[in-house]
Order: structure tokens, then sequence, then C-alpha cells
């Protein structure tokens, strides 16, 4: 256990020493944010007018601050979603690294277990995500308050805090599948450049799923980060929206809370329909399942040559 | 007793055969050199030895333990200083040490028992806290030895454990491993493509291609692979050449190259009236090689 834990601390060691890495792992989330200072927050309130705009009685009954709530959570999720991505990923190039530098036969040269070798790598990784979306998931829960017009119960953060833990194992289980293929730091590096760039439209941060045809949603809702998104719009921006429904005093029967869960995509997508929010998480753990099985078959034996 | 026992290890990676078949062995206590250019099959063979890589045939034995069956007790008994640095810039000295101890299951308490000495006679207090990637070539080395030490092994294979270091640097790793040898009576294993530091080593293997194409201690490589050379200052004259006779022999503007496979002292004494002016070099480990491979070595 010494060794598994002393393994472990060495790659969590590597990822947070090197504050360029640390910085770099988060910059879709700082994209994110700083597209949402620029434009994003404008657009998503302009999509909220042009609903509020077809009926005088909404435009006087829905609060500023309500919408205000609602698209700040619009950003939060974005940023977090994107970082459950980046974050795992970057943490893992420390496999690749390993590889080249041949820190592996450093490690492989003493009594550790090949087992504990690709779990450590495997769970420093999911913990730095876990720390790290942690911190940012904590921060944003903390500026909103602040800000007033925080409408979620404690079931709500509970959840998007498991979410957090869910998104983290399964976006790591996922990338250790693939991370041997990469045979120097720099195609990794090229790759994580790719991976920064799409998936901040994969996940929909910055423009939603919604607006997309049939085809690339149901692309777009391949991926687990996309489901793991859509959990977290449920968990935080679900309370604002019924803040507002609650203003409607259910005079539009819900209508249009539902227009807005449809706009802004809080139900996965999948074989040509909306599904429920249960059937994300399900096939988010049934992915990670399933990469878990591929990581082993993938791993087993590649510390000894 | 025999720290490693070799016998016709092979290792292949598909079509490419990197080790053929080579047996020797290496006895505790002894300095022992492995000596051959970048490609030999060097490290491939250290990396066999120290459990890193698996073998394709052949059997190993390190102190009795099979290679292959008890592989958990060779990595207790072994070290290995890599060709390369393995140890993460960004940590300190202290933290890439202590996460070393840790892969032996060693706490902080132990590792710094064990580290004591170590941290004393290798220089260590004064870049405890530093990080690595701050460090000059010749602390980099000192920290990697520590780092191999760490668990007291019987064995510390060296692969080519001063490439890239200043001859000032060199001299202080020599120093260390020197002490080590002498002082700890660690068996050391060493891969080289430097000559001059075969020079005292207790037994000396030559790779090429794969195989083992020698093996005894320098003198005796030596006295079978190399000849002495008898540098003669002299004008170049029809009696010189007649003194010399069938002796195989050179000149070269001022002086005479000439060859010897048996004793120069006895000629030297049976010309002293006439050679004064001379100097004796004595066959070079360069030479074996040159006589061995056909080819100067290359690194």
């Amino acid at each position: 256990m010494k060794q598994f834990m002393g393994l472990t601390k060495r790659n969590l060691l590597v990822f947070f020493k090197d504050k360029q890495s640390v910085v770099f792992s988060l910059l879709t989330s700082i994209i994110v944010f700083v597209l949402y200072l620029l434009f994003l927050k404008g657009t998503f309130i302009d999509a909220f007018d042009s609903v509020l705009d077809t009926n005088e009685y909404l435009k006087t009954v829905i609060k500023e601050d309500d919408i205000e709530a609602f698209v700040n959570m619009m950003l939060l999720v974005g940023m977090l979603g994107s970082a459950l991505i980046t974050v795992p990923f970057n943490c893992l190039t420390t496999v690749v690294r390993d590889k080249e530098n041949k820190v592996d036969y450093d490690i492989s040269a003493t009594p550790v277990a090949r087992w504990q070798i690709v779990l450590s790598y495997f769970v420093s990784a999911a913990l730095s995500s876990c720390i790290m979306t942690g911190i940012l998931l904590t921060a944003g829960l903390i500026i909103s308050s602040l800000q007033g017009g925080f409408y979620l119960d404690a079931a709500d953060i509970a959840f998007a805090y498991l979410v957090v833990i869910i998104g983290s194992i399964s976006s790591t289980a996922l990338f250790m599948t693939f991370m041997l293929f990469f045979k120097t730091s720099q195609a990794s590096g090229a790759f994580f450049g790719m991976l920064s760039a799409a998936s901040g439209f994969v996940i929909g941060a910055y423009i939603p799923l919604s607006q997309f045809s049939e085809g690339v949603r149901s692309f777009c809702n391949l991926f687990p980060a996309t489901h793991i998104t859509i959990m977290l719009r449920n968990a935080l921006m679900n309370g604002a929206l019924e803040r507002m429904d609650s203003s409607l005093g259910g005079m539009d029967g819900g209508v249009f809370a539902e227009s807005i869960r449809e706009s802004f995509t809080f139900s996965p997508y999948m074989f040509g329909n909306d599904l429920v929010i249960s059937s994300s998480m399900i096939y988010v753990l049934a992915i990670a399942f399933i990469s878990c099985l591929m990581m082993i078959a993938i791993y087993s034996g590649n510390y000894k040559k | 007793m025999d720290a490693i026992n070799v016998r016709e290890l092979s290792k292949s990676y598909k079509d490419v055969k990197a080790v053929k078949g080579i047996s020797f062995d290496v006895h505790e206590g002894e300095f022992f050199a492995f000596l051959g250019e970048n490609g030999a099959g060097k490290s491939t063979t250290i990396n066999i030895l120290s459990t890193i890589l698996s073998k394709t045939s052949g059997d190993v034995k390190v102190f009795g333990h099979e290679l292959g069956k008890d592989d958990n007790e060779i990595r207790a008994l072994t070290g290995i200083v890599f060709q390369n640095s393995v140890l993460d810039d960004k940590l300190s000295v202290r933290e890439n040490l202590y996460t070393r101890g840790s892969y032996y299951g060693f706490g902080k308490k132990e590792t710094d028992r064990r580290l004591s000495g170590i941290r004393e006679s290798f220089e260590l207090d004064e870049i405890w806290n530093r990080r690595y990637e701050k460090l000059s070539g010749g602390q980099r080395r000192r920290v990697d030895i520590a780092r191999a030490l760490i668990h007291s092994p019987k064995i510390l294979f060296l692969d080519e454990p001063t490439t890239g270091l200043d001859p000032k640097s060199r001299r202080i790793v020599w120093d260390h491993i020197d002490h080590l040898r002498k002082e700890k009576k660690l068996t050391i294993f060493l891969t080289t493509h430097y000559m001059e530091e075969t020079a005292e080593a207790d037994n000396v293997v030559i790779m090429d291609k794969g195989m083992v194409i020698a093996n005894g201690s320098p003198s005796e490589l030596k006295n079978r692979y190399s000849s002495s050379k008898l540098v003669w200052y002299t004008h170049r004259s029809q009696d010189a050449e007649a003194l010399l006779g069938n002796m195989p022999h050179t000149y070269e503007s001022d002086h005479y190259n000439i060859s010897f496979k048996d004793s120069i002292t006895e000629f030297l004494y049976a010309n002293r009236n006439v050679i004064t002016d001379y100097e004796v070099i004595k066959g070079s480990m360069d030479d074996v090689f040159l006589n061995l491979t056909g080819r100067e070595m290359s690194v």
C-alpha cells in the first residue's frame, strides 16, 4: 500500500508542481470564461429575451436577476464540463512523459507491482481532476451566493459534487485507454491542443447543442463529457429555472421552463430522442466500466517488454 | 560467491536480435565493466539483469535468485543508475528521494535512516531542497547514485554514468564510485564506451553487435589483443634499419614506431648503447577494441 501511495503522491506532485501545466489544464475553462465576459453572456441573455419578447406578461414577471443567476450558472457548468476533460488528460500526460524519459524503467526496477503503477496513474489523474474541478465548483458556488440569486438546495449541490467525481473518474478511464498510443509528449501536447479547442463545442459550453442539427447533437452525445455537462446543467441551473417558473405561478403550465430547458439542452439526445437524465448517468458509468476493462487489457504486460 | 551468472542470454525485438546468447559471471565485490559501442547490447543486458526487460531465452541468476521467478528478490538486491536522469525535474532532491524510497515500502523515517550516510558522503545536504532541474550535471549524477543506493543494494548497475559530463564532474562521480567499491564493498557493474573507465576494472567484457567478443582483466586483454610500442627517436639510417631487421616498424618524421608482442626490456637492454632516446607505450584498451573488431570505437 505504501508503494501505491508513494507512486500516486509522486504523480500528483509532478502535476501540481508544474504551475504552467496546471494553468494549461484549465485552458478551455479560461477561454469559456473570457468568451463569457466578451459576448457569451450577452448571447445567452438575448436567447432569453427572444422568448420573453413574445409575451409582455413574461417580461414583467421574470426577473432580470433570475436570468442573470441562470446564465452565470451556465458559465460555471461550461467551465466545469471542459475542465473535466482537460485536467485529467493533462495529468495523464505523465504516463507519456514517463515512457519517453524512461522514468517507467526506474519504477519497473523496484518491487512495485505492475498493476500498482497503472492504478497510480489512474488514481492520481482522477484525484487531480476532482481537486481542480472541486475547487472550481466551490469557488463558483461561493461567488454565486455572494452575488445573490442563489437557488440551489443541498441535494443540488451534493449532486453537482457527485457528478464532478463521476466525471473525473470516467474521463480519466477513457483517456487512459489511449494515452499509450502517444509516443512523445509532443504528440500528446498536439492532441491536447485539439482537445481544448473541440471540447468547448462538444459539451455545448459556447453554443447550446440544441442549436445544432440532429446529426451533430447525436455525435456530441457520444462523448461521456457531454452527458456529464448535461447532468451538471440539471444540478446547477434547475434551481434558477424553477424559481422563474414559480414566478409564473403555473399560468403557462410550465411551457416557458420547458422551452428554456430545451434551448439550453437539459436532456441527453441519443438515437433521435431526448432521454431522461438518469440515462446519462447509466451511459457515463457504462463507458467508464468498458474503459476500465480496456485499460486492464492494454496495460497488462506493458511494463515488462 | 558469484553475484551474477549469465548463460546463453538472448533478447530479440521482432526481427532484431539485440543480445545473442551471451554468457559471463560477475563475482561478489567485483568491479565488472561492459565495454562496447552504442547499440552493442550493453544497456539491454543491464535492463534485463535489473528485471526491467524480459529475456527471450537463457538463464540468469543474481545471488542465486533466478531471473523471471524471483524478480522481487533481485530488485531488492540491485540498484541502477540510468544513462539519462530519470528523476523528476520539478521535484526537489528531498521529494525525489522520499518518493523513490516509498517504492521500496519505506516511510519518511526509514528513508531518512537509509539516506543518513549517503547524504553526507554524496554531499547532498547543500542541495537537499533544491529542484532537480536546477542542479548541475555532476550534482544530478550524485543524486542519481544516491537514489540507486536508497534500498542498500548489493549490486550497483551503472549505465554509462559519466556520459555528457565535463571532466571535473566525471572525476567527482568516479571518486564516489571508487568509495562505494572500496569502502562499501559493493559489486559494481559498469557499462561504458570510455576505454579509460575500464582500466581499474577487475574484469572486462567486450560486447559487439549483441555478442561477447572478449572477456578478461584489462591486463589480460591487453596482453592478448594488443601490443606494446617502442618509440625510438633517431634519424632514419641503414644501421637503425639493420638493427630493427624483421621487427614490425614504421618511420614517422623523427622516430621509429616498433611493435612488440613480447618483452621490450630485453631488446632495450641489449641495445642500450644505441637506443638512448625512447619511450615505451603500453597497449591500450583502444588497441584491444581495434584489434578485436577491426574498427575504432565510435560512440
